[in-house]
């Protein structure tokens, strides 16, 4: 097995010439590393590390002065009373989270409908995924008056009622879990390429690897599991991006912010934005580590193509919802359109639609050419992110600057240098993690899965081994799904007396624990060892 | 062989029957239990109640006693003039300025603004831990220690009448000694709001309990400190659920009105106005 593995490294980050497609090669474990640059740390990456890590700590030093004095330190002010209650956090949580679509949401397409030339980036992919969702969370962390009570009392209280139940149980319980076990199983040939090379912390590698020998049955059952996941992901991630659009989509008190488009417009704008962000990380990287055969031009044309699609998608939605609330809604609805549109906010506005509109022609003269320019796409990739973050902005300020129903006076809300410093901290310490990770782990997948082989040539399995694995899979998923479902039900209290609290204390715990479960039975199912195929583990 | 078989049968199917017998017991058990427990004479007639407020504004002065009255009983914090001006202060009754058509024909109208307490509360819906709900005399209450401070109720309140603690409460020196002892002073964090002076209905409560009666609406019609505080009597507290209480035959007057009535809330602060208003 060990000899298998060795026999099927890429040479994709090895010499070969531009336009030509990847070759095969077997290629010296040196070059590889060399190429990756594992454990390499040269000047210029400390340097960055340096500079990421000061602004990691103005940004923990802004927070400490939040926690020291209170909210008091943001721009943010009572509703109502002129200002806005929530601010740039709020922003940047869909922003966040917005951006962890593209990651799994493109690992799990390529995996469905088998795109080739994408699977190198697919890592890229997972890791944005799961980063973006842990900043999403400490983001929210970083808005809550009282976080440590939030810490506690969502896992204890939290109510399905709510449309925060579904972000925090949904987008922060399931779906990142759920994202961690696709990347973990996904990178599982990797890590055990690594354990065999690697000169540094083997057992990291060879606990991640998990015994990973990469035999027909493996690979088979991890195209099996990869399939599933990929299937399950997908409606998951709609939905735990339309719960974040419905926190704004269903306050029936907030003009601007009721409204149908609310989620269906976050599940598309976090696809603009997410594939957006994953252009530019691949180009990066592609430029920084010179992965030129590695990422081909052919991966850029069809995220391009994507990030046309989606854009366009979004810019009709836009058209939809400004045309309705100018031309023909309630006063107040139309108060905060115009605002937008031609008002206090309409700089942003226009820098939105500016931006977008720009992005797709660039992107649309791509597709007609047929062309493969990475620069011009990253550039499309920058302008809509930039869009992304101004219509969040858009989103969540004016309806509570301008949105309200009785006579109060209008208000205004700048951000305070607490608020950007946490941010920009924030995506400083997103990008730290990810640097940190392309320094100990392939960041583009080094060992080839192989191709999937028939079922009839894969040896079976001993019937004992079989029926331990179905049984162990079989109890995890069903234990999840029942869980999942008391845990929801004692939650909601079955809807009889939602506004109370769940029947049992940590009902939500439960909730979340089922949704976890069902994707930890794909981790079962697919590390059980065949133990007769298997006896050699990778030491 | 039949005898015997018959022999054993008979006690088998007995404690079968015993056992589901039992364990309908059990289960009945289980279920009643609590109710026993907790159910009790004041609390049945507390369902009954459906606190709600009244506001004449044919009689308001705009004055504001009531807002000063308010803040005193319910130890509310002192944000300064400066955090005051920044839209940091909190005020559970607040005056809404409503200004009447344009110059030369403007009126204002200064309007007392309490939470209304509504039967249907955005707040409550969206509260996701809880910390904000409907207590069984219709007040919509608020468990500081419970709240986590995500603001999400005060976007979600139409009528914009949950307040923030952008900081720790503080209070002047000479305020500090004046503190009620029976309200519960906030941390910085947490949202905080009008609780119609429920310590006041509980202390009326044990009052009448102690002389053997049932509270009536003479013992709460300016129960809460911004109606014992108001010098034209604008301000009325009663019973809503009781139809023959002075607020809900003020509330059936065709003066009445309720804010934002459209959107469903169902508040249970009712506003008295002979004058139409004008845009």
């Amino acid at each position: 097995m060990v000899a298998n593995t060795e026999g099927k490294i890429l040479a994709e980050t090895g010499e070969g010439t531009a336009g030509q497609p990847p070759a095969e090669k077997r290629l010296g474990e040196p070059d590889v590393f060399k190429a990756l640059r594992l454990w390499h740390f040269g000047y210029a990456w400390l340097a960055t590390v340096f500079v990421l890590a000061c602004v990691v700590a103005v940004g923990l030093y802004a927070y400490s002065r939040q926690l020291l004095h209170g909210e008091i330190v943001t721009g943010m002010r009572t509703i109502g009373g002129g200002g806005a209650t929530w601010g740039l956090y709020i922003v940047f949580v869909i922003f966040f989270i917005g951006i962890s679509f593209a990651g799994i949401s493109l690992a799990g397409l390529i995996r469905l409908f088998g795109i080739a030339t994408m699977r190198p980036i697919a890592r890229m992919a997972e890791l944005l995924t799961l980063v973006a969702l842990v900043m999403g969370a400490l983001c929210v962390l970083a808005d809550l008056g009282q976080p440590l009570a939030g810490l506690l009392n969502l896992p204890r209280y939290a109510r399905p009622m709510s449309p925060f139940f579904g972000t925090f149980t949904l987008v922060m319980g399931g779906y990142l879990f759920a994202s961690f076990v696709y990347f973990f199983l996904d990178g599982r040939a990797d890590a055990a390429w690594c354990a065999q090379r690697s000169l540094h912390f083997r057992w990291l590698y060879r606990l991640w690897a998990c015994g990973y020998g990469d035999s027909a049955a493996e690979v088979a059952r991890h195209h099996r599991t990869s399939l599933w996941l990929a299937l399950s992901i997908l409606p998951l991630l709609v939905v735990a991006h339309s719960t974040l659009g419905f926190i704004f989509g269903i306050q029936g008190g907030r003009p601007g912010w009721f409204n149908a488009l609310q989620g269906p417009g976050f599940v598309v704008m976090a696809g603009v934005s997410g594939t957006g962000v994953l252009i530019i990380l691949a180009a990066l990287t592609r430029q920084l580590l010179r992965l030129h055969h590695a990422i081909r031009p052919e991966a850029f044309r069809w995220l391009g193509n994507l990030l046309l699609i989606l854009s366009l998608t979004y810019l009709y939605f836009m058209i939809a919802e400004e045309l309705t609330a100018n031309y023909a809604a309630a006063e107040s609805e139309r108060k905060i359109a115009h605002e937008i549109v031609f008002g206090a906010y309409s700089t942003l506005f226009w820098t939105v639609v500016g931006c977008l509109t720009t992005a797709a022609g660039i992107l649309f003269v791509h597709f007609l050419r047929g062309g493969a320019s990475i620069g011009w796409v990253a550039l499309a990739g920058v302008l809509v992110n930039v869009a992304a973050v101004l219509k969040r902005y858009l989103i969540v300020i004016p309806s509570q600057t301008h949105g309200m129903l009785l006579p109060y006076p209008s208000g205004t809300y700048i951000p305070s240098w607490v608020e950007v410093s946490v941010v920009v901290g924030l995506l400083a310490l997103g990008t730290l993690l990810y640097i940190s990770f392309a320094k100990v782990f392939p960041i583009v997948p080094v060992a080839s899965h192989g191709p999937v082989e028939q079922p009839e040539t894969i040896p079976a399995e001993p019937t004992r081994r079989r029926f331990l694995r179905t049984i162990a899979f079989g109890i995890t998923l069903l234990g999840g799904i029942v869980l999942a479902v008391i845990g929801f039900a004692l939650s909601s209290r079955f809807g009889t007396k939602p506004t109370l609290d769940p029947v049992i204390p940590y009902s939500p715990v439960l909730f979340i624990v089922g949704v976890v479960m069902i994707f930890m039975s794909a981790v079962v199912y697919e590390i059980i060892p065949s133990a007769k195929f298997h006896s050699k583990t990778i030491s | 062989m039949n005898d015997l078989r018959e022999g054993s049968s008979k006690p088998a199917e007995t404690h079968r029957r015993s056992f589901f017998t039992t364990l309908a017991a059990a289960l009945a058990g289980i279920f009643l239990l609590p109710r026993r427990l907790f159910s009790s004479e004041p609390a049945r007639e507390r369902l009954r109640r459906k606190w709600g407020m009244v506001i004449d504004l044919d009689k308001c002065t705009g004055c504001q006693a009531c807002v000063v009255a308010c803040r005193a009983e319910n130890n509310v914090p002192v944000a300064g003039p400066a955090q005051t001006q920044n839209d940091r202060g909190i005020f559970w009754m607040d005056m809404l300025e409503v200004s009447e058509g344009s110059y030369p024909d403007l009126q204002r109208q200064l309007t007392p603004i309490p939470c209304n307490h509504c039967e249907n509360a955005p707040c409550v819906k969206v509260c996701p831990v809880g910390a904000t709900f409907i207590n069984e005399e219709g007040i919509v209450a608020q468990v500081w220690a419970r709240c986590i401070g995500c603001r999400y109720c005060t976007t979600a309140c139409p009528y914009s009448r949950r307040y923030f603690n952008w900081q720790a409460p503080s209070w002047p020196e000479t305020m500090k000694n004046q503190l009620n002892p029976d309200v519960a002073t906030r941390p910085k964090g947490v949202v905080e709001k009008c609780t119609f002076c429920h310590h006041r209905i509980r202390r009326a409560r044990e009052k009448a309990r102690a002389e053997g009666r049932e509270l009536a609406d003479a013992d709460v019609r300016t129960l809460p400190a911004c109606a014992q505080a108001c010098p034209a009597e604008a301000i009325l507290f009663g019973d809503l659920g009781s139809p023959e209480s002075e607020v809900s035959r003020l509330a059936r007057s065709p003066r009445a009105m309720r804010l934002l009535e459209d959107l469903g809330t169902h508040p249970k602060v009712v506003y008295l106005r002979e004058a139409k208003w004008k845009e």
